[in-house]
């Protein structure tokens, strides 16, 4: 059984439209070349130097890939891998209340 | 296609305006989950490194959120966070984050970011925007009384 892998909506036009994919590797680097292998482009929109890129998250059974092993991180069959896009943002501007 | 309202409870609203005074000086953020327009939940979320003038959704919380909204049958309908002393208008910085790098897609699609201004903690003021080819557009924020339809 292979790994189950997340889309995030912006990339779905790489994977047919599909929210969801299925890929056999043994870790986050070996599904990042296969993702690409099978939806070219996908890798080089989530990694950057051959690391997962600041704003984007992805997350191995709802764990933060940073806090496993990152790209190093195991997977096994029957894993879940969701990408999703970090939420982030602010008004820039710093004001003293106190 | 009718222009995008954001309908939420006096109640929920609430709840987001009490997150983001808890969370000063600093911004506060979170999720909002619904359908049709309307807020149905408010999940408050942690920053990963709290700060005045920036937030980052802590990883895990925001996984755990968007879980809590899909749990609960509900579709991802906003995402909130307060600008401590700016106007609630998105920010370089905001417009920056809400799209997927080099495009004009946005990372959610559909999603209202609703900004809750501080300047004047005792009178906020909150606006809602929805992510439209690389750009934010105004959508109105109405407060509905009516109770949130069930399924």
């Amino acid at each position: 059984m292979p790994v189950t892998v997340r889309i995030p909506t912006p990339l779905q036009r790489l994977t047919g439209g599909n929210s969801e994919v299925a890929c056999n590797a043994a870790n986050i680097s070996e599904l990042l070349e296969a993702l690409e292998k099978e939806h070219p482009g996908l890798r080089e929109r989530l990694t950057e130097g051959g690391k997962v890129r600041r704003f984007i998250n992805i997350y191995l059974n709802g764990e933060d890939i940073r806090t496993l092993g990152a790209e190093t991180t195991a997977l096994k069959d029957g894993d879940t891998v969701a990408i999703i896009a970090a939420i982030a943002g602010g008004s820039g501007r710093v004001t003293s209340f106190f | 296609m009718s222009a995008p309202v954001l309908r939420i409870a006096g109640p929920d609203l609430e709840i987001i305006l009490e997150h983001c005074r808890r969370e000063l000086p600093n911004e506060a953020c979170g999720i909002l989950g619904g359908r049709d327009g309307r807020v149905g939940s408010v999940h408050p979320v942690k920053s990963a490194s709290p700060s005045p003038s920036r937030f980052v959704m802590d990883p895990k919380g925001q996984f755990r959120a968007l879980e809590e909204v899909s749990r609960a049958g509900l579709e991802l309908l906003g995402i909130y966070h307060s600008h401590p002393g700016g106007p609630a208008e998105p920010s370089g910085i905001d417009l920056e984050e809400a799209f997927w790098p080099a495009t004009t897609l946005p990372n959610y699609p559909g999603a209202f970011q609703v900004i809750v201004s501080l300047r004047e903690p005792a009178a906020p003021v909150v606006k809602g925007y929805v992510p439209v080819a690389g750009a934010f557009v105004e959508a109105p924020v109405i407060i509905d009384h009516r109770p949130f339809p069930a399924d």
